[in-house]
């Protein structure tokens, strides 16, 4: 995996964190640099921090832009300090594939890129927040794949997830496998891409004028 | 009209007698300066044509400078906009144009009009403008040999509109270029509606105009008078609206770089007020981990705060109160506790209730649970629910001792008292206590009754 972040105190010390078996193949400091290993090393996951210097000031959605070819093969977990929603959903809808804070442990932050790396999503508590406040709470009543709502199953999930709870507790706690939880989070992951709602699209267009 | 592009460019000389206009002219047509000088005296006493003649280039040419700070941009006659628009003046513009040889000239030099300005409606014509001029005043001309020759020619009525259009090009010539191109992309005047618009305010002009020059002393001249004046009022307004544009968008720039400079100072002393007196708190109490932990986290939320909050936002919300039980049991404990909530209302006697209940929850979890707390608020119209969950080793809720009053009181026995409920679930991998309090329509005579004086409640 690659890490591409500003701070080198910071790099080293998630680099010291992660699991073992976690190869750190390279490390980027700013949106050229970050596009520029991402394309030599090509790897599985690349940990994004949403702000970056460098580019045009775009930050980590630049580096999703510069990489966009790889986005089939590379998955990007997005890592900031920032809570602000418009940061966070403006990498998501650019195509990362899942977000944590900073002050994540080590070992979730192995557990998130493991995640990743098996092409699943990965949702914060905070994030599953944002979701919920995007798209309303209220469940939609027709077909499952309408954009711009959840279904009743995908909004419990995103509820548990907001309360705390792992996958492995949102299972448990559903009756349902891990392996539908994922899907669950994968589809909301997808419809915070795709979905137009006004909230969502607001979010990206405030965040290109700026 | 016909240039050749050999020639030196049309300017006024700085070897001047009046304006420099004799020199510029003798230097652009290769001819002595004195015969030019004695051609235009000679053409002066004849009824005055050297006088008008002089005026006019004086007028239309600009010096030297000026043309070499014009063309430093774009070389272009300050009279286009109201000549080049055939449809307005009246004068057929088009036929003229393949007489010329659209050669790049001297006037008009560089033949590419600005993208999207409205020039370039007068196809392959790289100065059509002064062609057009051109054909202008050899149809005054014509009117006034027509005159001459004993034809009527309408002109107390041609003379108000030519005077009125010229003074509409006046207008518009006094912006700059760049600025036109600019006014003319942002009042979408290239489109059908802002020309209408132009065009209407011309009309108005003109009506207003003929309407003064033409009325009579009858009864009516009073009201005609007033509608010419409008008319005019209205006129005026159209053609100033360039000026009031460009004021308006330079004071919005100005303003806006004021706004970011007052942003920065603002954010600047927050950061010495706040971040900087943490920081050294630190450094002093380094050996301490628990205060350092409690230092960092108190700042980090306070910093948060202050950066991500939602200007929109009212105070005295429910997640307000949420929030700051949580920032207390951070600060007392010194156990992070993650808040995250969806939806909002305003915070009443009941949701106090609420808060405080959470409050004792999120201590317990502090206090037991191991690690983090997490905190999940959700406002919807039916109900507000507060979950706190920790990671703790959990216990069994039955086997707490009745004396004991945290849980049993504080927060099961609060909820209940206003209407709400509470469910505490434990398990080895955690506790979790779940929250609920109807909004109070659906919460029925419970609330009510729990709710003696009941002022809050909404219908």
């Amino acid at each position: 995996m690659v890490i591409v972040d500003d701070h080198a105190i910071f790099r080293s010390g998630l680099k010291a964190d992660l699991d073992a078996d976690i190869v750190v193949a390279g490390e980027a400091g700013t949106v050229e640099e970050a596009i520029a290993v991402i394309a030599a090393q090509l790897p599985d996951v690349v940990l994004l921090d949403v702000h970056l210097p460098g580019g045009r000031g775009g930050g980590g959605r630049e580096v999703l832009a510069g990489s966009a070819p790889l986005l089939g093969t590379t998955r990007f977990l997005a890592l900031s300090v920032s809570d602000a929603a418009e940061d966070v959903v403006s990498v998501i809808r650019a195509g990362a594939r899942g977000y944590v804070t900073k002050t994540i442990s080590g070992a979730e932050i192995s557990g998130a890129v493991r995640r990743v790396a098996g092409g699943d999503a990965v949702f914060s508590p905070r994030l599953a927040g944002f979701v919920l406040d995007a798209f309303g709470t209220a469940p939609a009543d027709i077909a499952d794949d309408e954009l711009d709502k959840l279904s009743a199953r995908e909004l419990e999930v995103m509820r548990l997830i907001a309360r705390g709870y792992s996958y492995k507790e949102v299972a448990k706690e559903l009756f349902i496998s891990i392996k539908t939880v994922e899907t669950h989070v994968s589809a909301v992951l997808r419809k915070l891409q795709l979905s137009s709602r006004h909230e969502l699209t607001r979010w990206a267009a405030e965040r290109r004028l700026l | 009209m016909t240039t050749v592009p050999a020639r030196p460019p049309l300017v006024r000389s700085s070897d001047r007698v009046i304006a420099g206009v004799c020199a510029g002219l003798a230097n652009h047509l290769g001819w002595p300066v004195r015969m030019v000088r004695i051609g235009m005296v000679v053409a002066a006493l004849a009824g005055g044509a050297g006088v008008a003649f002089y005026a006019w280039l004086w007028i239309m040419v600009p010096t030297a400078d000026e043309s070499a700070r014009r063309n430093a941009r774009r070389p272009a006659s300050p009279i286009a906009p109201a000549v080049s628009s055939p449809d307005i003046l009246g004068v057929p513009g088009t036929p003229a144009a393949p007489g010329v040889p659209g050669g790049p000239g001297t006037l008009g030099a560089s033949g590419t009009p600005a993208p999207g300005s409205w020039w370039s409606k007068v196809p392959g014509m790289p100065f059509g403008k002064e062609i057009l001029l051109g054909a202008g005043l050899l149809l005054a001309a014509g009117i006034l040999i027509a005159r001459l020759l004993g034809v009527d020619v309408p002109l107390g009525t041609l003379i108000p509109v030519a005077a009125i259009l010229g003074g509409a090009a006046i207008a518009w010539m006094q912006l700059d270029e760049t600025r036109r191109a600019g006014l003319v992309d942002k009042t979408k005047a290239d489109q059908a509606g802002g020309w209408a618009r132009l065009a209407a305010g011309l009309a108005l002009v003109v009506a207003g105009v003929l309407v003064m020059v033409s009325g009579s002393g009858s009864w009516e001249q009073t009201w005609l008078a007033l509608l010419a004046s409008v008319a005019v009022l209205g006129g005026v307004a159209l053609v100033l609206l360039p000026w009031g544009l460009k004021f308006w968008r330079d004071l919005e720039t100005e303003r806006a770089g004021r706004v970011r400079a007052t942003e920065r100072a603002e954010i600047a002393a927050h950061l010495h007020d706040s971040v900087l007196q943490t920081l050294a708190l630190i450094q002093r109490r380094a050996g301490n981990e628990h205060d350092v932990i409690r230092l960092a986290r108190a700042q980090e939320r306070e910093l948060r705060g202050w950066l991500y909050r939602d200007a929109d936002k009212e105070s005295g919300q429910l997640s307000e109160g949420i929030t700051a039980a949580a920032a207390e049991v951070e600060d007392a404990l010194g156990h992070a506790v993650e808040v995250v909530s969806v939806g909002d209302c305003v915070m009443t006697q009941r949701h106090e209730a609420l808060v405080q209940a959470a409050r004792e929850a999120m201590l317990n979890a502090a206090r037991h649970g191991g690690g983090a707390v997490s905190v999940y608020l959700e406002v919807t119209d039916a109900a507000a629910e507060v979950f706190v969950k920790d990671r703790g080793p959990g216990f069994d809720p039955d086997s707490v001792p009745p004396d004991r009053l945290g849980v049993r009181e504080s927060i099961i026995g609060r909820m209940n008292r206003h209407g709400g409920t509470a469910a505490i679930i434990s398990s080895p991998d955690g506790t979790e206590v779940r929250l609920r309090l109807p909004a109070a329509a659906s919460a029925g005579t419970a609330a009510a009754a729990a709710n003696h004086a009941n002022g809050e409640a909404k219908p």
